[in-house]
């Protein structure tokens, strides 16, 4: 047992110290290791009541959790499969086509009274931007400073065209959503707020503010957007949004707010242009309009996840109640060390 | 990122090796029998370091699938902003620094004012860090620019994610740890037990009559068991020459 031994350890330790300098204490409560201290021990009446308090603080919370989310209003529209004509057996070479007018019309629903503001996003499944890769496929300091516009390490292929760099380069920029929407409500015209839609931080001081696009999207593979060479790329922000790169597979990016009250049973008109290719890796698209509360979107999750973890830590106390009364076992009894039970005893 | 790992986590370990006592030094000079769960390798079996792998390996299941499941891909504040890779990565690691430092808080069972420092500092260090480190500029920092700052600090569902990851990462130890000392403990948890009810009462006269007759028990293992065998051997061994030179002088007397 490591007990006698540690205070062999401190006393030794205490004795050369005191050897080596008269200013130490040689048996101070440190190296004596008798710090006051308190020993906690998991006594019932301790452990009941942890689990209690755990199970009364979680219940409350999962409520107010499953609450919030309840108040949520979502209208999820997948468009990918419905916008493609029905008579187009080939769909990538469809999207590839940029002859063919791919703009297509969707009505949707309000299923429930939706309070400003409303966010618009379009979200993506099985869209990995969280591929090593892909997400190293980018030049933070070209895309910063203007000076340093040739500098497309990582970016590989995106890096040059013609001899020239691209700016941005990288394959995140390259691929960036380029799907548009305009929405129509019970007829009137309805405007798209679309500013102020990326993290600020990622405006101020990660995209410069004078740094343009140029080469950008002029080679035989056009991957998504094109962007205008006049604009900088700090107000870039449907760049910005899609070069903060998702962390799983399914993701929402915003496209918009709208700053206007929807009645249930309004009908909202989108009209969209169907540019972005999801056909080659069996992606899909979606068109979101949601309402937000204090925990952010429709997560019904969490409310769960909290009332399960309370509720199984109320039964932990029940149960554990239940076993010290009516198993009340002398916490100090010798009988049940455990290797007495299998030999026979002095 | 892994270097600041070792950094976050490793401070309450070292004092937790340095400092934790299970059983006080007077009470193992007490109980002897203390000594046994060196010899009979109570503490290092292999059952027991594997327990604690499972353990790690389960607490990070839990963690990772419950940050993901709680942080998909709905918005994660009122503005409607949704998460990202640092996001939800900086989010997973306040987990695991929660969880890490409240599983030392559990497992200690000395608790000085260098536990307490070790454990809470660790915690508020994180913290620190995440600020620190998100205020340096992008060109270090890149993707956790500002994560706390602005995304992280002010967003309750990060807060609400974390105390829920943290403590359901540590239901399953705590469980186990209470099954254990109640019901299969340990000689050095009987002596715990032994060391809080002697505040109350005085059951040392009677429990140490029990436990020092218990000391005396024969054992199969170790040094002195190998001792005892020895004796033994060598006294049947003078018994048999004895009785065997015995036979002889009779047989030669007569």
């Amino acid at each position: 047992h490591s007990c006698p031994m540690v205070l062999r350890i401190a006393e030794l330790t205490s004795f050369g110290a005191g050897a080596s300098a008269s200013t130490h204490q040689p048996n101070s409560k440190f190296t004596q290791q008798e710090l006051p201290a308190c020993k906690p021990i998991l006594t019932p009446k301790w452990v009941i009541s942890v689990f209690l308090l755990v199970g009364v603080i979680f219940v409350p919370i999962g409520v107010a959790s499953l609450l919030a989310s309840n108040k949520v209003v979502e209208i999820v529209d997948r468009y990918d499969d419905a916008c493609v004509p029905s008579n187009v057996t080939n769909k990538l070479a469809y999207i590839q086509n940029s002859t063919i007018s791919k703009t297509c019309r969707r009505t949707l629903k309000v299923p429930k009274d939706m309070k400003q503001p409303i966010f618009v996003y379009y979200q993506l499944n099985n869209f990995y931007q969280n591929h090593r890769r892909y997400v190293k496929s980018r030049n933070d300091q070209q895309l910063r400073d203007a000076s340093k516009a040739n500098e497309t390490t990582l970016c590989d292929p995106e890096k040059t065209r013609d001899g020239m760099a691209i700016v941005p380069c990288g394959l995140i920029a390259w691929s960036t959503f380029n799907d548009t929407y305009t929405f129509q409500h019970n007829t009137n015209n309805l405007s798209i707020d679309k500013t102020d839609i990326s993290w600020k931080s990622d405006r101020d001081h990660k995209f410069g503010s004078d740094v343009f696009p140029k080469n950008f999207q002029k080679g035989p593979l056009i991957g998504g957007k094109t962007l205008n060479e006049s604009i900088p790329l700090s107000e870039q922000e449907d760049l910005i949004v899609w070069m903060r790169t998702a962390a799983l597979p399914t993701f929402r990016k915003l496209y918009g707010r709208i700053y206007v009250d929807l009645k249930e049973n309004d009908t909202i008109t989108v009209t969209l242009d169907n540019n972005y290719n999801t056909y080659s890796f069996d992606g899909k698209k979606s068109l979101v309009l949601s309402t937000s509360t204090w925990l952010g979107g429709k997560n019904d999750f969490l409310g769960l996840a909290y009332l399960t973890v309370g509720g199984l830590c109320f039964f932990l106390a029940f149960a554990f109640t239940l076993l010290y009364l009516i198993k009340p076992r002398k916490l100090g009894d010798n009988n049940y060390l455990s290797w007495n039970r299998n030999s026979a005893g002095h | 990122m892994s270097l600041y790992n070792v950094l976050f986590t490793s401070l309450p370990v070292i004092a937790m090796g340095v400092f934790d006592q299970d059983v006080s030094a007077r009470f193992c000079l007490k109980y002897p029998m203390l000594y046994q769960e060196g010899p009979q390798n109570l503490l290092f079996r292999w059952s027991r370091l594997l327990g604690w792998m499972l353990h790690g390996v389960g607490s990070a299941v839990i963690i990772f699938f419950l940050t993901i499941a709680s942080l998909k891909h709905q918005a994660f504040r009122k503005d409607g902003e949704v998460i990202d890779l640092s996001i939800l990565g900086a989010t997973a690691y306040t987990c695991v620094v929660w969880a890490v430092n409240m599983q030392m808080a559990i497992t200690v069972n000395y608790f000085t004012l260098i536990q307490h420092i070790c454990i809470w500092s660790g915690i508020f260090l994180w913290y620190l860090f995440l600020i620190i480190y998100g205020a340096i500029t992008p060109s270090f920092s890149t993707t956790f620019f500002m994560v706390f700052s602005e995304a992280l600090g002010g967003a309750p569902a990060y807060w609400v994610v974390t105390l829920l990851v943290a403590v359901a990462a540590l239901i399953p130890y705590f469980t186990l740890a209470v099954v254990k000392t109640w019901f299969f403990p340990d000689y050095h948890n009987k002596i715990q037990w032994l060391q809080h009810a002697a505040k109350h009462a005085d059951p040392e006269e009677e429990l140490g009559v029990v436990l020092r007759q218990f000391s005396v028990r024969s054992t199969g293992v170790g040094v002195s068991a190998r001792r005892d065998a020895k004796l033994v051997r060598t006294n049947s061994k003078v018994i048999h020459a004895d009785s065997s030179s015995q036979s002889q002088a009779t047989v030669e007397l007569t």
